[in-house]
C-alpha cells in the first residue's frame, strides 16, 4: 500500500451544527443533475430521471432537486450541503443502478468527504468522568505516611523462592506428613 | 574409623566374606555413619517467619452483607437521580467504544442502519457514574441500562491506494478503494430500575449474545 494519503488533510470526526443531538437533519440541500437528451453517455441518467427522480424528490421534501440538460455533455451530479460543501460526480456511461447508489451516498452524507483522512473513530468532549488514572488512583492511603528509603516498599515484588526456602517448605511438609502418620499410629 | 578396623580384626573369627561388605558398606552410607557415630547430632535450627495474611479473612455472610450495603448505596443513588453523567463500555461491530451521551462514533465497513434511524445499543458491557461502575459478565442487564443513539452520516472513507511492485518482474499493480463509514451519535444513557444482587446469578447459558 502506498503512503499517498499521509498527505491527504486528516482530521477528527465531527458532525456539523450538532446534527442527531436533538433531531437529525438531512444536510443534503440542493442537488443537480446534468445531463444529455440524445447522447448515449447519458443514457442511465435519463432513465433514472424517468423512472426515480419523481419518488426521490417525494422521499426528501428538504432537498430541492435540479434537473439541467445541455447538449452533447456527459452526465453529471452536483450536491450541495449546508456547510457550503460542493460535491461533483461524473456520471459518464453510469447505469440506472449505478447513479441511484451515488445519489444515496450523497443524501447520506455531511459534506464531502472523499479529502479527508480520518485519524479517530471516536469523538467525546467528556475524555473522563470518573477522572483519568494516576499511579496513586485506589492506592491505600497509608501509603502516604511511609518513610523513605523503605526497606519493605524497595524490595522487588516479584522475587522468586530461593532453594532453601523450597527446602525448607520441602522439609515442612515432610514433618507435618510424619507427625499425621504417628497420630494414626497411635489412633 | 574404630568401628571398621574393628569389624575388619573380627573378620577372620567368623569367617564369613558378607560382614567385610557390610563393613565397607558403611563407608558410603552417611545416614547410617550419622546415626551411629554422631548420636549427638542435631540438625541446624531452622527460624522461619510467621507469614501473616494480609487480607483480612471474612466470613461469607460478612462478604453478604458487604455486598447488599454497596449495592443499597447504588441503588439510592440511582434513584435520588444523583448518579450525574454515565458513561458506557458498548460493544458494536466487534469493536469496543467508551461512549457518554453526546459522543460520536464511527462504525467501519456495511453497516445496514441508515441516516435518521434511532437505535438502542444492547450489547453493554460496563456502565459507570460518578461514585459507582456496573461491570456485566459479560453484558450488563438488557433491562437495566438504555443506550440510544442516532444514525447521523453514512460515506464513504477517502480513496485508499493499494499499489504493488515486484522488481524486476514487470509486475505492477494499482488499484483504489473506498469502503463505507457509519457515523452515530450516543443521545443518552440511561439507568432504568433497581440493580438487584439476585439478577447476577440468573442463568444466562440460553442467551444469544
Amino acid at each position: 500500500m502506498s503512503n499517498s494519503h499521509l498527505f491527504l488533510k486528516s482530521g477528527f470526526p465531527r458532525a456539523p451544527l450538532q446534527n442527531g443531538v436533538g433531531r437529525y437533519i438531512c444536510q443534503l440541500q440542493r442537488i443537480t443533475l446534468k445531463f444529455c437528451k440524445n447522447n448515449g453517455s447519458s443514457r442511465g441518467m435519463r432513465e433514472f430521471i424517468e423512472k426515480q427522480l419523481i419518488d426521490f424528490a417525494k422521499e426528501n421534501p428538504g432537498t430541492v432537486v435540479y434537473v439541467k440538460p445541455r447538449r452533447h455533455r456527459t452526465p453529471v451530479i452536483v450536491a450541495e450541503y449546508l456547510n457550503g460543501d460542493r460535491e461533483w460526480h461524473n456520471c459518464r456511461n453510469l447505469s440506472k443502478e449505478e447513479i441511484t447508489q451515488w445519489i444515496t451516498l450523497m443524501k447520506t452524507q455531511n459534506g464531502s468527504s472523499s479529502s479527508l483522512r480520518l485519524r479517530k473513530m471516536w469523538h467525546t468532549d467528556m475524555p473522563s468522568i470518573q477522572g483519568p488514572w494516576t499511579p496513586f488512583t485506589l492506592k491505600n492511603p497509608a501509603s502516604n505516611l511511609v518513610i523513605f528509603p523503605n526497606e519493605e516498599l524497595s524490595k522487588p515484588l516479584d522475587v522468586e523462592k530461593s532453594a532453601t526456602e523450597k527446602l525448607i517448605e520441602l522439609f515442612r511438609e515432610q514433618r507435618l506428613s510424619e507427625g499425621k502418620l504417628e497420630e494414626n499410629r497411635g489412633n | 574409623m574404630s568401628f571398621l578396623l574393628k569389624n575388619i580384626v573380627n573378620l577372620p573369627r567368623s569367617g564369613s566374606i558378607n560382614q567385610l561388605t557390610s563393613s565397607f558398606r558403611c563407608l558410603s552410607l552417611t545416614s547410617q555413619l550419622s546415626t551411629r557415630h554422631n548420636l549427638n547430632y542435631k540438625p541446624p535450627k531452622i527460624i522461619a517467619k510467621p507469614i501473616t495474611p494480609i487480607i483480612p479473612q471474612r466470613s461469607p455472610s460478612e462478604d453478604l452483607k458487604a455486598c447488599d450495603n454497596i449495592i443499597s448505596k447504588v441503588n439510592n443513588v440511582i434513584s435520588e437521580k444523583e448518579e450525574g453523567r454515565l458513561f458506557a463500555v458498548i460493544h458494536l461491530c466487534g469493536k469496543q467504544f467508551k461512549v457518554t451521551s453526546g459522543d460520536i462514533i464511527l462504525v467501519e465497513g456495511y453497516w445496514p442502519p441508515t441516516i435518521g434511524d434511532e437505535v438502542r445499543l444492547e450489547k453493554v458491557l460496563l456502565v459507570g457514574g460518578n461514585d459507582f461502575t456496573l461491570i456485566g459478565r459479560p453484558i450488563v442487564d438488557k433491562n437495566l441500562v438504555n443506550v440510544q443513539a442516532t444514525i447521523i452520516e453514512k460515506t464513504l472513507t477517502h480513496t485508499k491506494t493499494h499499489f504493488k511492485k515486484k522488481r524486476r518482474k514487470q509486475y505492477m499493480r494499482i488499484n483504489f478503494q473506498r469502503s463505507p463509514n457509519t457515523m452515530i451519535r450516543i443521545n443518552s444513557i440511561d439507568i432504568s430500575g433497581q440493580i438487584q444482587a439476585n439478577s447476577l446469578e440468573k442463568d444466562d447459558s440460553t442467551k444469544i449474545y
